[in-house]
């Protein structure tokens, strides 16, 4: 069967041999796997990147040596005992959390979900996670060559003690192997990254990393307000009530997706120059305060409530305002939240706009503060790689938690 | 209030209008605001010429116009936003269909796939672009290569993290798409004997061919806008050679003349593209009022 077998979710579910099944199934999550590898490729290169020992050596010639390692030793077991105990919970709860997974039930009751399979999976891998990690970051460390070696094998070891217990329930040898290695170099590869070298706490205050967080956070919390706050006000006015010049009012609603913030630019940074607002947080917020496309999706929103509703909610005597606040938005939530998180996804993502009315480093947001990096010596390179995965963690965070609205929203013109 | 619908038809109350305008007015402040009167002030400006190294500006009327959008500047600052757009589009559209038609079936951990598939929507702009600088970087990146300083390669330096990012979205809305053809048409299909490739090709694609066209349209606005990319991979070099239309303005902004030209130059290229996405988008709508 070639790679590109287009869609055969029905194949996959016909009656055959089961030896061919089992074949066609294998393909599929090696293909599945091989694209993973494609999308998570650069992210996972430039986490090596940022754990490499600063790049000084690179000037100086071969062999290859560090000139300056200011990373502390480390160990698993370095950083106090309360530390240690919460990094070992964590391993534990992970492995306890994909065996529910790999399991295809609930926790409880407890004590026929904990087999001895399962229980090797858990306390067996987070000792070899804790053991063999170990010497894992010393090698890092010391850079002496052996790093790569000692992760396999501690990879090796740790995916030899989940194998047991994904061979339950049934499963293939092959399958069974598969999922083992994941979670062997999953749970490695998180321990070594999140544990390990303390570049990440580095790059945090060289770049000083939170102020600029907060003010992002600042910017992105009032730019979505205001959107939403606009878009429901005056989707809400279009359906809901009768006035002159409505259309023209729409047309000239919709008109502003024809004007980017690239074509306006030149002359609205010349606004806030006269206005003397460059390095204030009005500048960067006022002017998404208002979007054309929330007003158009919550108008749709709007639009699908049955007028029922209206007309039993005004012989009951409410007015519009309590009309929008008690039934329209209640009822259309889902849109609402869509936009919310899109909204927020945007605002926090902005480049163009906060670097032509941000002036002085000191007010920078997130993205561009991630401009500095690019001018950072060769010494220190690393930090200035880990700066970029940092500041990817609160959208990582944002994605996981609203993942159904964000898709909701990004597809909403593409399918209805 | 008395005011039921079908009595009052045609008929406007004082309260009413004054409750719509009020709801209406911080949205038309914003547009006016930061829309319509900078749009306003830079058609204007292009009539002004900057005179004695920007001292100060001579009315010229349309002038101005006809020199800087036939100039070589604008029409190189538009060829490098164009190389972009063909380096981001195709990639955006090939991989993400792959993407998506490898997700798309009945499979156990199918989520994983699909979570993974989707992960770059969590990265900015800035984010990647910083990822990418460094990881072909001639001196220290992962891959060394010379992408970014040659001037044959320095675009598509600068669109590979667009292109990369854009695996996320672009995956999202081809699987809407193909989560809309309902099941009986591709079991018809097996049952007249399609094979896998067939199926993809006569049954498949043509269905989601809308949702294609939509992802088109807005890979193509945000080719035109980008910014940070070019930015922070090269910052528009080397010598130039990968300033886009939109860099160019930025940098522009101390010629007020000038830049405005070139911004309006920018308004109808967007225009076109974007009025394509509002056509699509209209229709969309009057699909899902039926």
């Amino acid at each position: 069967m070639a790679t590109s077998d287009g869609d055969n979710r029905g194949l996959a579910m016909a009656p055959g041999t089961s030896a061919k099944r089992r074949w066609s199934l294998t393909w599929q999550y090696a293909m599945l796997c091989a694209l993973s590898l494609l999308v998570l490729g650069p992210l996972y290169l430039t986490a090596i990147q940022a754990m490499s020992p600063p790049f000084l050596y690179v000037d100086a010639g071969r062999p290859l040596h560090p000139v300056a390692v200011d990373w502390k030793d480390r160990t698993f077991f370095t950083g106090g005992l309360l530390s240690l105990v919460v990094r070992l919970l964590l391993v534990a709860l992970l492995l306890l959390w994909l065996q529910k997974v790999a399991s295809g039930r609930g926790l409880r009751p407890f004590a026929t979900f904990l087999t001895p399979a399962r229980a090797l999976a858990v306390v067996g891998g987070t000792v070899a996670v804790a053991v063999l990690t170990g010497p894992a970051f010393g090698s890092l460390h010391d850079a002496d060559g052996r790093s790569a070696g000692l992760v396999i094998v501690a990879m090796a070891v740790v995916a030899a003690t989940q194998l047991w217990a994904y061979l339950e329930g049934d499963r293939s040898p092959l399958l069974a192997g598969l999922l083992a290695l994941l979670t062997g170099v999953g749970a490695v590869g998180t321990a070594i990254v999140a544990f390990g070298p303390e570049v990440w706490t580095q790059t945090w205050s060289r770049y000083s990393l939170g102020p600029a967080m907060g003010r992002s956070f600042v910017m992105t919390i009032i730019i979505t307000v205001l959107q939403v706050s606009t878009a429901i006000m005056s989707a809400y006015a279009f359906v809901f009530l009768r006035f002159p010049f409505k259309r023209i009012l729409f047309a000239l609603f919709m008109a502003t997706l024809l004007l980017p913030l690239e074509v306006t630019l030149v002359g609205n940074v010349a606004t806030i120059r006269q206005l003397q607002w460059t390095d204030t947080m009005q500048a960067l917020v006022l002017p998404f305060g208002a979007t054309a496309l929330g007003t158009f999706l919550i108008r749709q929103g709007f639009r699908g409530l049955p007028s029922e509703i209206q007309d039993a909610t005004k012989l009951d005597g409410y007015g519009h305002v309590a009309f929008m606040t008690r039934f329209a938005v209640p009822l259309t939530r889902p849109v609402i939240a869509s936009f919310t998180v899109i909204s927020a996804l945007q605002a926090w993502n902005q480049y163009l706009w906060p670097r032509a009315v941000i002036e002085s480093n000191t007010f920078n947001t997130l993205q561009i503060q991630l401009r500095q990096v690019r001018a950072t010596e060769v010494a220190a390179a690393n930090q200035a790689i880990a700066a970029a995965l940092v500041a990817a963690i609160p959208v990582v965070i944002l994605l996981i938690a609203f993942q159904r609205q964000i898709i909701r929203g990004l597809t909403a013109g593409a399918v209805k | 209030m008395a005011t039921g619908r079908a009595s009052m038809r045609g008929r406007y109350t004082a309260k009413e209008v004054g409750l719509a305008f009020a709801f209406l007015a911080p949205s038309l402040a914003v547009f006016v605001a930061f829309f319509y009167v900078p749009f306003a002030r830079l058609v204007n400006w292009g009539t002004w010429r900057s005179v004695r190294g920007g001292t100060s500006y001579e009315q010229v009327g349309l002038e101005q116009y006809r020199d800087v959008l036939t100039g070589s500047e604008f029409k190189e600052g538009l060829w490098h936003s164009v190389q972009f757009v063909l380096w981001t589009v195709p990639f955006g559209l090939v991989l993400g269909t792959m993407l998506a038609v490898a997700a798309h079936r009945r499979l156990k951990g199918i989520k994983v796939f699909q979570a993974i598939f989707s992960s770059t929507l969590a990265s900015s702009v800035a984010v990647s672009s910083v990822i990418f600088f460094f990881l072909f970087n001639p001196s220290i990146g992962f891959f060394r290569v010379s992408w970014q300083s040659s001037p044959r390669w320095a675009i598509f330096a600068a669109a590979l993290p667009s292109i990369w990012q854009n695996l996320g979205l672009a995956f999202v809305i081809v699987l809407a798409g193909l989560q809309a053809v309902p099941d009986e048409v591709m079991e018809a299909a097996t049952l007249d004997g399609y094979g896998p490739w067939r199926k993809l090709t006569r049954i498949t694609l043509p269905l989601i061919s809308p949702v294609l066209l939509f992802l088109f349209v807005i890979l193509v606005i945000f080719g035109f806008q980008a910014f940070a990319q070019i930015e922070i991979v090269t910052q528009g070099g080397p010598g130039g050679a990968s300033e886009t239309l939109v860099y160019k303005i930025f940098n522009l902004s101390q010629d007020y003349g000038k830049s405005a030209v070139m911004s309006v130059g920018l308004f109808v290229v967007t225009l076109v593209v974007t009025f394509v996405q509002f056509v699509i988008l209209e229709r969309r709508v009057h699909y899902g009022d039926e």
